[in-house]
Formats: C-alpha cells, structure tokens, sequence
C-alpha cells in the first residue's frame, strides 16, 4: 500500500480521483495525481468558457467569480456532453444515441482555428448568437476555480467529497444522489458521514496525509445550484442545496484541502492524521 | 398525448361526441361537436385540451387535426392504457357517441414555431400533435418536413395510410428492431427544428442526442405528471429602466435578467441563501424559495428559482436593509 504507515489506522481512503480540464464541463478520472505544495490537481480547470460580454480579457491574471463563466449553475445542457481534453489540448466531445457514442466535436484548443471552432459549437449549444460564443479562457499557470475568485492561495485548492456524507443525504431525502453532482477532486469513503467537516484545520496544524503527500482541510464548500444537475443527463432534476438545507440546516457537502508536502495520491491511498 | 392540466379561470366548453371511430384496436378516434353546431374556439397545430372523462379525471389530448380560428370539430386519439391511472379506460368505456363532455379551450405548449425546415419525431400516440403539425405545414408551398415515426407494429400504427410518403420514415420495432436515430440527429442546422412527441424514453433518447443541437431549435412535448410544476414564460419589468425581460418557461428569473445585462447578485442559485432577492413592485409571484416569510413574500421574490402567477411582474434591486 502506497504510503501507509504501520499503527496509525486511516481516517479513510481515497476511491476516485478526478480532474475537470475545462470548467463546467466532464470530470475525466484519474489514476494517481501528484500534487505539489499550493498547487490543486495539474491541470484542474485550465480552461473555461468565459462569456463574451463578461469581464474576462486574454491575459487576466486574476481570479474571477463563477458567473464569469458558462457553468453547470446557469447553463446545465453542458453536463448532457460527454467531453474529454487530451494533455494536448485537444477537446473532444461526443453525444450518446442510446448505447453509442458519437464524435460532434475536435478541437485542437492550442490552435486559432481549434478554438474557433470549439467557440462556434459552444455558442450553438448554449443558444448564443453566432458570433457571441464563449472565448476560451485559458491562462498559463492559473486555474478557473470556483474557490479562484477569493485569491491565488486558493486558487490552488482542491476538492474532496467524502461518500459517506453523500449516501447520507441520499439516505436522509430518499433520493439517489450521484457523487459526480459536487465535481470533487477527490472522493474518499471510510470516513463517518460529515467528519469531514470537522477536519477544518488552523493555519498551524499539521494537517493530514493523503496518500504521499501531506495536505491541510482548510474550507468547508458551500453548495449552489450547479449541484441539481444530474451529470449523467444533463437534466436539472433534484434540489441539492434545498435538500440539505432542509436536512441538515445548512448547504455544504465537502472540503476544500491546501497542498502542504508534495506528493503522489493513487486510489486506495489513506487519508490519515 | 397528455399535457399538463389547465390553470384554473381557463375557459370550459361542453362538447358532444359526434362520431367515434379506432383506428387501432387500442387507439379511439373522438370527433366533438358544440351541441348547437356553433364554432368552436380556433387553435393551430400542436395545441391541446383537456377534457374531463365520465369517470372525472382530468386528462390532456393533443388535436389531431390542422386547426384554423373557427373549427366546427375538436378531434383527439386516445390510447387504452389499461395499466394507467384510468382516465383512457373512461373514454375508451364510458363515452359514446352523444356523450357531453365538458372541454377546455384549446391551448397550445409546443407550438409550431417559423423554420425553413422541420424534422419530426413521433413515438406511438405521440403522433397526435405531430399529424396536426405535418398536415398543417404539407398544406403549404414550400414546405421541407421529414417524419420519422416509431410504433410497434403496422396495426399499432395510427394514421399510417396518410403517414409513408417520400419524407416519412415509419419504422415498426417488431420485426425491424429499434431504429438508429442518429442519422437524423447527427447535423444539427440553425434553419431546422426538431419536433419530438412520445414516451419518455425516447424523449431521454432524443434530448441526449441532441446536446449539440441549439437547445431553441429543439422542441419536446412534456408529459403529465412532471415533478417541476408547470412552468410558464412571462415577462419581467426592471423598474428602474422599464426594460421588458422576456423570462421563458425553462429559464429563470435571474438568468433571463441577466442575459438582459441587468447585474443580479446571486450565490446559491436554489432558493436559499437569500442572495438574489429582488424588489416585487407590482404583479404575482409564484414563490418557490425556502428564505422567504409570508410577509416578506409580499414585497420581494428570489429570482433565482421564483416565478411569476401573473403574465407580468414589475421588480426592482433589493431595498437597503
């Protein structure tokens, strides 16, 4: 087992590891990530679909907020495509008829011509006027975070969802909640539900070690309404937010962690003290 | 085909069944006639009423015909479906020609909207609405319509000596298996609607098929007994500029400002953290938010998830606390 230590039992462990190349759109899975101080996942959200009338410019260097973008908040049909960025920057996208899967998209994003065409298919799918398509926000060394709106630290932020506190929710509503609605980095079981909340640690603490690397607890995510999407269809079709407000009398589901002590998390890895 | 039931104030006729007739050994054809032989209010392809069966359920039927703005007949299909609710049973068992029936006015969800070419897709007693529309478009020069039409058998195939010409593509799954519908879907065209009616797998088959399409260009018509309440579009006034926001039936309150330019701060987007609050200055909300208190639902409405009861409601940024 990759960075277990005899003696101390884990908190829990890792079950999946998930990186969002492109902002809003599909989670692409992971088998080991490794993580280095103040950094999130490499490559999480390094691109986003800014909106044309927005405040993004080419060569912002700054964090904005989410309303900024195209997002599952207000433009949920994005989550209906099955989307893939390769390491060279090369967006696929494909749309399901039943069981088979068809290419609708390739788009070299590195390229004038690529991002063109990916800007006119994303017009036409968020019903945008020709010509008023996204720009294709993309800044070397930054991340279009959720949490980057609040500064550079985090920025660099990554996101865990323990699935425990998940089957909980589902539990206490009597629906089905698929994971893949809170879009985290990193989901781990073993843990009691909600624990993770606690984990929230001051600035001086230790922290916790994930798999190789060691990492500090550092927010508790606040939910909106990106989470009603279901990822599978694209459909927003149950009230996250509303439901844990009305379960738990608040809307969180989730961490955010900071990178103290680089290193390698694969499934399976402990989460441990 | 059933649609959502009617808002209450809709306008209700009492119509006699005039003749009958299956076309299907399931599928009953129900001409309505006014008693008196007066015209009935017009309607135009794809529009619905809902008619109150004998046995009292209140159940929406697409009329099949073109319409026109005085038509003399209502005609609706009906389906037996012997594992529903009840309400086909009753007008399968319970109407015969003279039975009275009491009939809304006709009002029409999935309305045929200008395209210079249409594709449609009908499963089953989905094609009620869709025979209205194809009817009414083929009566026209000019008109580039293609059908692709799915039952299960040549005999459970309603209107199928009208429905096989050089557009149509009328596939039964007994014996051909299911249709791939992905050579029609695959080219999505910004001059080209598509029009889908049937059961809700195939409307889940077609809208996933269709995520590259623009979402304004595809039309699916909503079965009864959704859980999203009845959404319907109306118009929001900003006050401070007038400004007439068109809010439709599947778009917010406050995303529909904001794609105005009206800046509206937001947070959780679901009704609860109170963050979109607006001024309500004159109309009706249709409150579905969890911040609200009744006194405070007199004056303010949360865009994020809350509605108009009203065809038009005047709102305004939040007052200072």
């Amino acid at each position: 087992m990759p960075g277990a230590t005899a003696g101390v039992p884990p908190l829990g462990r890792v079950r999946a590891l998930h990186v969002y190349p492109v902002k809003g759109l599909s989670a692409q899975p992971l088998e080991r990530v490794v993580l280095r101080p103040g950094e999130g996942v490499p490559g999480d959200r390094r691109y986003a679909l800014a909106r044309a009338d927005g405040r993004y410019r080419p060569g912002l260097r700054e964090g904005l907020p989410k309303q900024e973008f195209h997002a599952l908040v207000s433009d949920h049909r994005l989550a209906g495509l099955d989307t893939h960025l390769d390491a060279a920057d090369v967006l696929t996208v494909r749309v399901a008829m039943d069981t088979t899967r068809h290419e609708v998209l390739r788009a070299d994003l590195r390229t004038e011509g690529g991002r063109r065409d990916a800007r006119r298919f994303f017009a036409r799918v968020l019903d945008l006027p020709e010509g008023a398509g996204p720009e294709i926000a993309h800044e070397p060394g930054r991340r279009f975070t959720d949490a980057a709106a609040a500064g550079d630290g985090p920025m660099g932020w990554l996101s865990l969802v323990n699935l425990a506190s998940v089957r909980d929710l589902g539990a206490r509503t009597g629906t089905t909640v698929d994971p893949g609605r809170f879009r985290a980095n990193v989901l781990v079981d073993g843990l009691p539900p909600w624990s993770e909340l606690d984990l929230v640690d001051s600035e001086t603490g230790q922290g916790l070690r994930l798999g190789g690397a060691r990492v500090r607890v550092v927010r508790r995510t606040r939910r909106c309404a990106a989470t009603e999407v279901d990822p599978a269809t694209g459909v927003r079709d149950l009230p996250v937010v509303r439901l844990l407000d009305q379960a738990y009398g608040h809307q969180l589901m989730g961490v955010y962690l900071e990178v103290l002590a680089a290193g390698t998390v694969e499934q399976d890895d402990e989460l441990a003290a | 085909m059933s649609s959502p039931p009617e808002r209450p104030g809709t306008r209700h006729l009492v119509l006699r069944v005039a003749a009958t007739s299956d076309l299907t050994p399931t599928v009953r054809r129900f001409v309505l006639r006014d008693p008196a032989g007066r015209p009935l209010p017009g309607y135009e392809p794809g529009a619905h009423v809902v008619v109150t069966t004998p046995a009292g359920h209140l159940r929406g039927y697409s009329l099949v015909d073109p319409g026109g703005p005085a038509p003399r007949e209502y005609v609706v299909c009906v389906r037996r479906d012997d594992r529903g609710r009840g309400g086909s049973r009753s007008m399968h068992d319970d109407v015969t020609v003279g039975t009275d029936l009491v009939v809304t006015a006709p009002a029409n969800t999935f309305a045929l909207r200008p395209a210079a070419r249409y594709l449609f897709v009908a499963g089953g007693i989905g094609i009620t609405p869709v025979r209205a529309m194809v009817r009414w478009l083929r009566a026209r020069p000019g008109a580039d319509v293609r059908l692709v039409y799915l039952t299960r058998s040549p005999a459970e195939t309603p209107f199928r000596d009208e429905l096989g010409g050089p557009g149509d593509t009328v596939h039964h799954s007994a014996g051909g298996g299911r249709l791939d519908l992905w050579p029609y879907l695959a080219e999505p065209a910004d001059d080209l609607r598509l029009y889908c009616c049937g059961p809700p797998a195939l409307l889940r088959a077609v809208r996933a098929a269709t995520a590259h399409w623009r979402p304004s260009r595809v039309h699916t018509e909503r079965f009864a007994g959704g859980t999203e309440g009845a959404s319907v579009p109306f118009t929001a006034v900003w006050a401070p500029d007038g400004r007439r926001v068109q809010v439709p039936a599947d778009v917010s309150l406050l995303t529909a400002l904001r794609r105005d330019g009206v800046r509206v701060d937001a947070s959780c987007e679901a009704g609860v953290c109170g963050t979109c609050r607006l001024t309500l200055l004159d109309g009706v909300a249709d409150h579905r938010d969890a911040v609200l208190t009744g006194p405070e639902r007199v004056g303010h409405v949360m865009a994020c998830v809350s509605r108009a009861r009203t065809s038009e409601i005047v709102v305004g940024p939040p007052r200072a606390a």
